[in-house]
């Protein structure tokens, strides 16, 4: 599958105009040009009468060999990352920097599990010790996204150009509306689907794709036809380094707790909730159950869930507005705050388990700070609902060596205004974004001039009411990009791109800058483009010393 | 009918709110603009119970000439006193004394649900000031002028003149204020202006929040439309603004989706995708606090055109979400109201778009009165 780069681009170029017209296919951050590489979508043949029903939401999963039991692997440490989704190592902030190969087999340190995060290290140690490739789909890279339209799940090749899914699956009683996928699994079943009946499903990933039918191959069924609860799925995710547990989130409020390995065969009966409006996590009366708890959060629908990547903290946002965040061992609830307005519609930890941010129906991009336990900046810029957040780990900061004063961020949120926005979120020790809005009118903030709220920790288990206007820091996008036609829907970081998903099922790949130019199959240049000296920078270094 | 009816009680069970009715209206050959906006306002319950006081309080005063306000009133008891909880009723005395009123509702045409609001909130208003006007002053009967002239109204200092504060303006008034910034000399000239409802336009795949904050946002009138600064005496550039000075009870938004398009010389259906969110703030007020606004009504226009379609509104009462389409009345999950956001594509099935928004204040101290 080793393409030529320009190939690939002229096609993508092409085909992106003639399906979305007025749109660009790059655009330019301080680091360069990300540039539109293919895009990923479902087969023409799908009507449209499916649209509008359900919502496209995609996962990246990467499916590698087991290393043999005597190949070293990095303890079980509290990093082991998760769901497909955000399952990307902050390698930058662990001070290890990206494909750190030799650390990641060797090294043995927390951090040293940032191989969940950079895929293609990741396949490269498995190949060594691979034994079977049964799946002619597989390409040794194996990633894959998986994605929802209607009633379908499809599986696409992250690293082919084929436009069109390599696999589908149809649900013949509900659509699949939400997708988790285990990087970390210990036996065959990593992917969960959960359905708009309230319906969830685990299955292995490799299974499907090795199977050449529609349907869903030995798959666990949970909750079946909605017999613990009929609301729909709004999100699913692995524990981290939970041994197989899972939860998911349904539209009535409640979140249940299941074990993958555990037959469900027993009384799944709860106690009533006596109070709608108060936190409460039940457990079922008989040892045999699966679910194994309820966690009551909120009146209506949890909108989405995140866990942090310890597994030690979930977040989840809501329609009524809050970000809840909950010690998930102790099953406490331990700060959490309300949007501007309206309802929450997505959330993300940022690799540290330092921020959290959460978009929402207020059109701001919210950072809430877990040690200060408040909204700490505010991001302008969409001009519709925040459907999509994530931290872009990958990304590593500027002049970062020596000046270790303040910490960067960057992350990325997309919107129903269909536009991709990037920003930067600069924080000093103290916890000051320096970035702000040049809209006129807000008073700035230092830290001696802050009013006793803002220095005010509240205490554990306390939701922090809705700030007001003035209180909050404003951030404004580095770049602001129409990506598609559609309403987003979401957002994936990877090594060497940035994944636009909208609601109708289209998927964008952007890469990033200095990559698009030099892809290839070889793991050996994703590590050199990972890594600061970009070939982009270094064409330019170059070309600048020719001219002298 | 009655079957739908009794649907609706059996999906409400024994949480059918207490001394609620809810009743279609029947469409007498295109009154459904009338229709849609009636039900919404019969929702809005603080207009309806002032509405219901004032006619019970003032019924008796002898002067029994009918007019849209004792009309309007009518059917609100009306339908208030409905043995049924649920059924349908013909506003036939209403819907003929708006034609009688007013020429443009006379024909069978399809017409604009906005105006009709627009034009019904003005009559109540014109209605109450005439009747104000005659208690106080039984001699003069201008009823625009007589606060300029008349020691009334309890404003023993008589500092400012303050227009009759009816029900209807306590409910729907806001005042907005229009900044005018010379940029030769910098003077700021400020204009304030009272408004029932706001009208947004609207750009595909925004929110009513970005719109919002167009209408608020900073405008600069140059080449062939500068200002006439007063203190430079001369036209000149200027930036202008638009702020909401004070916020109304009941945010009342009209989305611009019928507009004119020049090159094909009529009105064109712009069918945007703009989503509403169920609660609001404004916060390009001149006010301290943010006030924040709960989604209580939508009125839908149904059709691909602006002559022809259909009125239907979806209206929040007691926490239930319900579709009034005139005579059928149904139960709907409050995530549906999410189908009448409109469409990202141009030529799209779904035709169905919110029209007016209807928002009540949650602040606290709002007016109970």
């Amino acid at each position: 599958m080793i393409n030529t780069a320009n190939g690939m681009i002229s096609q993508s170029s092409s085909s992106a105009n003639a399906q979305s017209p007025g749109l660009k296919t790059y655009f330019k951050t301080p680091e360069g040009r990300y540039k539109l590489h293919y895009e990923k979508t479902y087969p023409s043949g799908l009507l449209h009468y499916a649209h509008g029903k359900t919502v496209t939401q995609a996962t990246l999963a990467h499916l590698k060999e087991k290393p043999a039991p005597s190949t070293p692997t990095a303890p079980p440490s509290s990093f082991s990352a998760s769901s497909g989704v955000v399952r990307s190592a902050a390698a930058k902030l662990l001070g290890t920097g990206n494909g750190s190969r030799t650390l990641g087999f060797g090294g043995g340190n927390g951090g040293s599990k940032s191989i969940s995060g950079s895929s293609r290290i990741g396949s490269l140690g498995a190949s060594s010790s691979s034994t079977s490739m049964t799946n002619t789909n597989f390409d040794g890279k194996g990633t894959y996204i998986i994605f929802n339209v209607g009633d379908a799940i499809f599986i696409s090749d992250l690293n082919s150009q084929d436009k069109d899914p390599i696999k589908s699956i149809h649900f013949s009683n509900s659509n699949p509306v939400c997708h988790a996928f285990d990087q970390d699994a210990k036996d065959g079943h990593d992917l969960l689907i959960g359905l708009n009946s309230g319906d969830v499903y685990s299955v292995s990933l490799r299974q499907q794709l090795q199977d050449v039918g529609k349907k869903l191959v030995g798959a666990h069924h949970y909750n079946k036809d909605g017999s613990v609860n009929n609301s729909r799925c709004t999100s699913v995710a692995w524990v981290p380094g939970g041994e197989g547990a899972f939860v998911v989130g349904h539209a009535d409020g409640n979140l249940y707790v299941y074990e993958k390995s555990k037959d469900g065969a027993g009384d799944s009966s709860f106690p009533v909730i006596k109070d709608q409006t108060q936190f409460s996590v039940a457990h079922p009366r008989y040892s045999k159950s699966n679910p194994i708890a309820r966690w009551h959060i909120c009146q209506g629908s949890i909108n989405s869930i995140a866990f942090s990547t310890d597994g030690a903290y979930l977040a989840t946002v809501g329609r009524d507005g809050y970000l809840r965040v909950f010690d998930y061992s102790k099953e406490q609830l331990i700060c959490g705050g309300k949007s501007y307005y309206g309802a929450l519609l997505c959330c993300a930890w940022s690799m540290d388990g330092k921020y959290i941010l959460t978009g929402g129906e207020d059109d701001l991009v919210q950072v809430w700070s877990m040690e200060d336990r408040k909204v700490v900046a505010w991001g302008e810029g969409h001009n519709s609902w925040v459907s999509g957040v994530a931290f872009d780990s990958y990304w590593s900061q500027p002049n970062s060596d020596g000046t270790a004063e303040t910490v960067m961020y960057r992350f990325g949120s997309v919107g129903q205004d269909t536009r991709l926005l990037l920003w930067d979120l600069e924080m000093d020790e103290i916890v000051v974004p320096l970035r702000r809005g040049p809209l006129g009118g807000s008073p700035t903030f230092s830290t001696g001039s802050q009013s006793a709220h803002w220095d005010n920790v509240c205490p554990v288990g306390t939701l922090q009411p809705a700030p007001s206007m003035r209180d909050v820091p404003k951030l404004s996008p580095l770049v602001a990009h129409r990506v598609h036609t559609e309403p987003l829907s979401g957002l994936i970081f990877t090594q060497e791109s940035v994944l636009t998903v909208c609601r109708e099922g289209h998927i964008k790949i952007w890469m990033r800058p200095g990559v698009a130019e030099s892809q290839s199959s070889s793991s050996e240049t994703v590590l050199s483009t990972s890594s600061k000296d970009k070939p982009l920078l270094s064409s330019k270094v170059v070309t600048s010393s020719y001219r002298q | 009918m009655g079957a739908a009816g009794s649907k609706l009680e059996k999906a409400l069970g024994d949480q059918f709110p207490e001394g609620e009715r809810y009743f279609g209206l029947e469409n007498f050959g295109n009154t459904c603009y009338c229709n849609s906006v009636l039900q919404a306002l019969y929702f809005c319950v603080p207009f309806r119970e002032q509405l219901l006081d004032y006619y019970s309080n003032n019924k008796n005063l002898g002067d029994a000439e009918e007019n849209l306000l004792t009309c309007l009133a009518d059917l609100f008891t009306q339908i208030r006193a409905q043995k049924k909880k649920t059924g349908v009723i013909a506003p036939k005395r209403f819907v003929q004394r708006l034609k009688k009123q007013n020429e443009l509702f006379r024909s069978y045409m399809h017409q604009d649900a906005h105006e009709f609001l627009n034009f019904l909130l003005n009559e109540l208003v014109d209605i109450l000031e005439k009747e104000e006007a005659a208690k106080s002053d039984p001699e003069s009967s201008s009823p625009s002028e007589k606060t300029a002239n008349g020691p009334t109204n309890g404003l023993a200092n008589g500092v400012r003149k303050e227009p009759l504060v009816t029900w209807v303006h306590k409910n729907f008034q806001g005042i907005l204020t229009n900044e005018t910034r010379c940029l030769r000399c910098e003077t700021v000239t400020a204009r304030d202006e009272t408004f029932f409802d706001l009208s947004l336009d609207i750009e595909q795949n925004s929110s009513i929040t970005s719109c919002l904050k167009n209408f608020s946002s900073t405008e600069t009138l140059n080449a062939e439309d500068k200002f006439f600064c007063d203190k430079c005496c001369s036209l000149q550039e200027a930036q202008k603004r638009m702020k909401i000075k004070k916020s109304p009870h009941t945010l009342v938004i009209h989305l611009k989706r019928f507009k004119y398009i020049e090159q094909l010389g009529r009105y064109k259906k712009l069918s945007y995708r703009v989503v509403f969110p169920l609660e609001l703030k404004l916060s390009n007020t001149a006010e301290d606090a943010d006030i924040e606004y709960s989604l209580f009504a939508v009125v839908v226009h149904v059709g691909s055109g602006p002559n022809h379609g259909h009125y239907v509104s979806l209206v929040k009462s007691h926490n239930h979400w319900l579709f009034f389409d005139d005579e059928n009345v149904e139960m709907i999950d409050e995530s549906a109201v999410q189908t009448f956001f409109g469409s990202a594509q141009e030529y799209s099935s779904n035709t169905d778009h919110g029209y007016i928004l209807f928002y009540e204040s949650l602040g606290a101290g709002s007016n109970k009165s």
